[in-house]
């Protein structure tokens, strides 16, 4: 990679940190990003209400530490796919001031972006903590599929099996970077293939 | 600056101190379309001195026959508005400029609440044609100082019917800025328009109650305001300005010939920033572009509404 080569469209996440203006937190975090959550409960046990939706992920279990630390409103859920419908739910009942606080890899905060902005809860209202892993969500610009988990630099597609080129060109809107083909010129010519988002 | 010729079709009493004024091109095609929440500057000639003035487009976005303005008569007037009120009427010839939009609804949002302070409702006229065409989930909250001053108040019920909320001042009526943004539904944003107390009371409400920035919209057109005459270097031109105390910096600039870039004069939309090379006084800031950094690292200056008090300003223009 070209030193100090940087793509507008790339995401910045940071480490999360209350809101002090806000009327109400929600907080989302996956496997290693309950370490965020426990950051955030470090700093302060804010006086508005809270909300935590937490599922453990691969070897990363923070849920015994979370249930003695989160004053109110905690949820441990099994699965990415129940904390995504938890979320539906607790968000039909939340005004502005809200503030949503989002900790776990990129698969999985853009899928609780995604549900988010659903309800008009846009983008630069949201903060984001990157956790666990640095694997990719790609789009394949050719059949439209995502593959997620991606931890190398070209990848496979999940929906029509061409080697992408695993780009830094990101889309909010589809919460993930573009894959294309990268032995299209000449079939069957791949460059070495490296793990490099592990 | 390229500029559309106009001539004025009909002009309107609409209070005391507002006027409406219809426009026409003057070759008679029809005008640029437009979005909801645009302005043009008003191009107007007052006793041999150009002023350029901002005005918010009230009329429908889908009539490009005619645009429609209202202007509401300053005491703390330079002489654009007593112009436009006294010396326009029917047939007048004038220039504007090309709409741009610097305040315009944002489209992901799932509810609109629209706050108007007196001459602040025109932007929204050309707003609420849009957010009823798209059938979009809004409110309008107009505050005026009393029923004669509540401009549009009628044509605004037949639009908006229950959606329009007004509060009269003369009468006690007073909007509770915290209780209306309080509770608001996700995706709400809020636009308001006005003087300068409201706006900036909205902005602070809004802010105070966790609202995320890029929810909160306002526009408030500034006038250069009357000061203390003083001088500026232009480095480029090579020339020295003289600022008289009625005259703003940019139109004393244009006065001497020197072509600068601008586009509301109204200290809003950042176009006509210039860079101070130099300066051994104090820069008097009355912009909404610049952040209060630049402000403070006196680098940089709007000259369509800031002015200077100090005895060499360099300006790189």
């Amino acid at each position: 990679m070209e030193r100090g080569y940087w793509i507008r469209s790339k995401p910045v996440y940071t480490s999360l940190l209350w809101h002090e203006k806000a009327t109400s937190h929600l907080v989302v975090a996956q496997g290693q990003g309950g370490m965020a959550v426990l950051k955030l409960f470090q700093l302060m046990h804010p006086k508005q209400a809270i909300t935590v939706l937490y599922t453990p992920y691969a070897e990363a279990d923070y849920s015994k530490t979370l249930v003695k630390v989160v004053p109110e409103g905690l949820h441990i859920l099994e699965t990415e796919q129940e904390v995504l419908a938890k979320l539906d739910s607790v968000l039909q009942s939340m005004y502005m001031g809200m503030r949503l606080y989002i900790a776990g890899s990129e698969d999985f905060m853009w899928s609780v972006a995604k549900v988010a902005n659903k309800f008009g809860v846009e983008d630069a209202g949201m903060m984001k903590e990157l956790t666990g892993t640095l694997a990719r969500p790609i789009y394949c610009v050719h059949c439209k599929a995502t593959t997620h988990g991606v931890t190398t630099n070209i990848g496979e597609c999940s929906g029509c099996g061409r080697m992408l080129f695993v780009r830094d060109h990101f889309s909010r809107k589809l919460g993930a970077y573009m894959g294309l083909m990268i032995d299209a010129e000449s079939p069957g010519e791949l460059p070495e293939i490296e793990e490099i988002y592990p | 600056m390229s500029m559309i010729d106009i001539k004025v079709a009909a002009v309107e009493q609409v209070t005391p101190l507002v006027k409406h004024f219809t426009f026409v091109k003057k070759d008679g095609s029809p005008f640029p379309a437009f979005s909801g929440g645009s302005h043009v500057v008003v191009s107007m000639n007052v006793g041999g001195r150009v002023h350029r003035n901002p005005y918010s487009l009230m009329g429908s976005p889908a009539d490009t026959g005619a645009y429609h303005i209202s202007v509401r008569k300053q005491e703390q007037s330079r002489g654009g508005s007593v112009f436009m009120h006294e010396n326009v009427e029917v047939g007048t010839s004038l220039q504007i400029t090309y709409p741009v939009n610097l305040f315009s609804l944002a489209k992901k949002a799932h509810k609109h609440i629209l706050i108007a302070g007196g001459i602040g409702i025109t932007p929204f006229m050309s707003q609420l044609i849009d957010l009823n065409r798209l059938d979009a989930n809004f409110e309008l909250h107009y505050a005026f100082r009393s029923p004669e001053h509540g401009a549009f108040a009628d044509k605004l019920k037949a639009i908006c019917s229950d959606k329009l909320h007004c509060y009269a001042d003369s009468k006690g009526e007073r909007l509770d800025l915290l209780a209306l943004l309080s509770k608001q539904p996700l995706g709400t944003h809020v636009y308001v328009c006005g003087p300068n107390p409201m706006v900036v009371a909205v902005i602070e409400t809004a802010r105070n109650l966790g609202w995320p920035e890029n929810h909160i919209h306002s526009e408030q057109f500034l006038s250069p305001g009357i000061g203390e005459p003083f001088k500026i270097q232009l480095a480029k031109s090579n020339i020295e300005v003289h600022v008289p105390a009625e005259m703003s910096m940019l139109e004393a600039i244009e006065a001497a010939g020197v072509d600068a870039d601008y586009l509301c004069r109204g200290g809003v939309c950042g176009r006509c920033e210039v860079n101070v090379l130099e300066s051994d006084g104090a820069l008097l800031h009355h912009d909404h572009f610049l952040t209060d950094a630049e402000k403070a690292s006196g680098k940089k200056i709007m000259p369509c509404v800031s002015r200077a008090r100090c005895d060499r300003l360099v300006l790189e223009l």
